[in-house]
């Protein structure tokens, strides 16, 4: 066993923090500081994806012959660190995270060639249509139906939960093209190259903290074509599976943003009184609390190195669950402390200040700006992406067989 | 980053490993526990044999110059097996400590403790717990050529068997931490033994004015040897914890109420997905801070979240045990019981899990 400190590693960690310091533009910035969310705000977001890109920063974790940067773990977890401590946007994780890796594992060389280079270099964003109205933890379940026609599909039903739709120009999704058999059985995994094929609308959804992140989709004899399946028909759900590896495993480690929210949550208790005298930051209960979370975070860290490291902890079948439920039940506790803290500051609806560019003053500390927003927000990290109870049904599945 | 075992040390674990199925099963170690030896000399011998008792200590002085990662490898599968022959008290903790030392006598003891022939104990807990160094109270009072040594130690593993003490004290009343050694037998010292919980023995010692050679002083060095063997105490604690998952893992799923396996409700399903992801954090975190370690560069608060973490998730998982096996959970008679046993002591010992967290908040 060993980990690498060596002054290479160090000089990276310089390059990258000074990359950090210099390349995001004001508005980039301040995106960041406002995310209360997985996903910050679309405009800034692709903008700094596009710089990330032209730096050969877009995609880390891909392989090095389809634009990834071919970097060591230790240098992999320097640049999630430093992208944490400089507070800027995450890059959006449905191109990058979900369908890229998917088609590089998957895809045909078509596929791979026409999609991979506009997914690298940000000018293709896209929507993950799975979850339907009946169909949320019981994704087999799901109805909207694709007909085959001559050499198109013709498209009919709906989908929701569809994150940032209204910022998509492409959208993979999971159709129905069989009743026979089990319902996994006539599932089929489909790319479209549009979002605005006659027939197919798209709807926002206002969450509960007030934005609409969320979206659903309608398709009223939407016609694509058969080229954009991936895998064969009705073989769709191996294919999904397949990429809910990589939403639920995670390229990118969630630790340095885990670990930055506690940084946020001390800086702003060292400013807050404590009701029985002295600082938040210094009463015992506030440290007993703190002391417990940061120390998961650590542990969830640790699994992730592991992970990247390619250690025989992350070939457990139970892995990608573990991780999503860890990362998942942490982000929530984290926004919890970090609303608690705000208390009654944290209690005005400022949508407008939270916008990028707006201009407008919060009425208290950023902290208090975000810290509502943030927790309301991560009310959905337990629901998303396969409920944690789901995820517990799986894990226990794999102790059932010797796990 | 490397996280993996080297394919020496896969050996060595193989190696105890096998030992342990063949000659260390539970019924064999509850007839040892219940019997009037403190521990087996034969198991002991094994250890030798096996070179684990020279393994920590470099070469020059008798050893076989083993690192922090070599000390896991094995220790797993003492918390899998449930042993309590006193390897951490002994070797990596008073024998560490006679190797920190320059003086001669104290090379000599550690040849022999290396050898199998003499037995050390680390000599460190106070009143219920000694969580930190400035918790010490026990001082050395200086005397012409040496010192003496007055207070009360608890829980001392070995204390009562061992041949020689290697006692934690302050230097004068508000002096440093640091380590003395004490003879047994020495008059003066008066012990209470007893079987612990977990099935080993161990002693409260009381010493009235009891002659000790100072061996290793400064913080850094005693909070070294301490680092080392938390580590490996550690990783007892996830060997326990992985032994208990998969006990529990495989009664789930053969014990049947209302007709059908009680793994196969939800309720009973998602506490064994908790205690896998439990385990797997700790593993994790054990691994990684072993890794660091070896790298030297575990810092307090590391350190802080091994012990912290271990201590917590340790006893969540043998709660959660218990309570899916039910009442045959709650027996003498079961494995189970006593893996849990084993890891409340795991977790007491060097500071409570209470602390440890609290300290990563402090830090």
């Amino acid at each position: 066993m060993n980990i690498e400190f060596s002054p290479e590693l160090e000089a990276f960690r310089a390059e990258v923090a000074e990359f950090f310091a210099s390349a995001p533009t004001p508005a980039i910035r301040e995106s960041g500081r406002k995310t209360t969310s997985v996903f910050a705000s679309f405009k800034e977001c692709m903008e700094w994806h596009n710089i990330l890109f032209k730096k050969g920063w877009a995609a880390p974790h891909w392989p090095k012959e389809y634009g990834g940067t071919g970097w060591s773990v230790e240098q992999r977890f320097i640049f999630a660190e430093e992208y944490r401590k400089a507070d800027l946007p995450p890059l959006l994780p449905q191109s990058l995270g979900m369908v890229g890796p998917l088609l590089i594992d998957l895809g045909t060389e078509e596929q791979r060639a026409k999609y991979l280079p506009p997914i690298l270099d940000g000018s293709d964003f896209w929507a993950q249509g799975y979850s339907e109205p009946g169909s949320g933890s019981d994704l087999a379940s799901l109805s909207c139906r694709a007909d085959p026609d001559g050499d198109d599909y013709i498209i009919n039903g709906s989908k929701i939960w569809t994150t940032y739709a209204h910022h998509a120009n492409r959208m993979f999704m999971l159709v129905r093209t069989s009743n026979e058999g089990k319902k996994q059985q006539g599932i089929t995994f489909l790319l479209l190259d549009r979002m605005d094929y006659p027939g197919m609308d798209v709807r926002p959804i206002v969450g509960l903290d007030g934005f609409p992140e969320q979206c659903e989709v309608f398709f009223d004899d939407v016609r694509v074509p058969q080229s954009g399946r991936v895998g064969e028909e009705n073989d769709g759900w191996s294919v999904a599976k397949h990429l809910l590896k990589h939403e639920r495993g995670g390229g990118n480690a969630a630790s340095p943003t885990l670990t930055r929210y506690c940084q946020r949550a001390r800086e702003a208790a060292a400013e807050t009184p404590s009701p029985f005298g002295g600082m938040l930051a210094d009463d015992p209960v506030f440290q007993q609390e703190i002391g417990e979370l940061e120390a998961d975070i650590a542990s969830l860290g640790h699994f992730e190195k592991l992970a990247i490291s390619g250690h025989e902890i992350a070939r457990d079948p139970a892995f990608p669950s573990m991780n999503k439920t860890m990362n998942s039940e942490l982000v929530q506790r984290a926004s919890t402390m970090m609303m608690q803290i705000s208390g009654v500051d944290g209690l005005a609806r400022q949508l407008e200040a939270l916008r990028v560019g707006s201009n407008v003053e919060p009425l208290g500390s950023e902290f208090d700006l975000i810290s509502m927003p943030l927790y309301l927000n991560s009310r959905a990290t337990t629901i998303y992406a396969g409920s944690n109870e789901v995820q517990r049904d799986l894990i226990s599945r794999t102790i059932a067989m010797g796990g | 980053m490397d996280f993996n075992f080297t394919e020496e040390q896969q050996m060595l674990r193989d190696s105890v490993g096998k030992f342990f199925e063949k000659s260390y099963d539970f019924d064999t170690r509850q007839e040892l526990v219940l019997s009037d030896a403190p521990w087996s000399n034969e198991v002991w011998q094994q250890f030798a044999e096996f070179g684990l008792l020279a393994l920590p200590f470099s070469e020059d002085q008798g050893g076989l110059g083993g690192s922090v990662s070599d000390c896991v490898a094995f220790a797993e599968l003492f918390g899998k097996h449930l042993v309590i022959e006193p390897y951490v008290t002994s070797i990596l903790l008073g024998a560490a400590a006679l190797a920190a030392s320059e003086s001669e006598s104290a090379q000599q003891l550690l040849e022999n403790v290396q050898s199998g022939g003499t037995v050390a104990s680390f000599v460190f807990e106070e009143g219920r717990g000694t969580a930190s160094l400035d918790q010490i109270e026990m001082v050395a009072s200086a005397i012409e050529g040496g010192f003496t040594l007055t207070g009360e130690k608890r829980n001392v593993l070995a204390g009562a068997e061992a041949d020689i003490l290697i006692v934690a004290a302050r230097k004068g009343e508000a002096g440093e931490p640091a380590l003395f050694l004490v003879r047994q037998g020495d008059a003066g010292l008066s012990s209470r033994s007893f079987t612990t919980i977990d099935g080993r023995s161990a002693a409260n010692i009381t010493f009235k004015t009891v002659p000790a050679e100072e061996i290793a002083s400064g913080r850094e060095t005693v909070e070294r040897i301490l680092s080392q063997a938390i580590i490996a105490q550690c990783a007892e604690a996830v060997g326990a914890m992985g032994a208990l998952l998969s006990a529990t893992a495989e009664y789930a799923m053969t014990r049947k109420q209302f007709g059908v396996p009680i793994g196969s409700f939800q309720a009973v399903a998602h506490r064994l997905a908790d205690m896998k992801i439990a385990y797997n954090k700790a593993r994790a975190t054990l691994i990684y801070t072993t890794a660091l370690a070896e790298s030297g560069a575990a810092s307090s608060r590391d350190m802080a979240i091994l012990k912290g973490q271990t201590g917590k998730l340790g006893k969540a998982v043998g709660e959660a045990a218990i309570q899916t096996h039910g009442g045959v959970g709650m027996t003498d008679e079961l494995s189970i019981s006593h893996y849990h046993k084993r890891l409340l002591a795991l977790d007491a010992q060097f500071g409570g899990h209470s602390y440890h967290l609290r300290k990563v908040g402090q830090s």
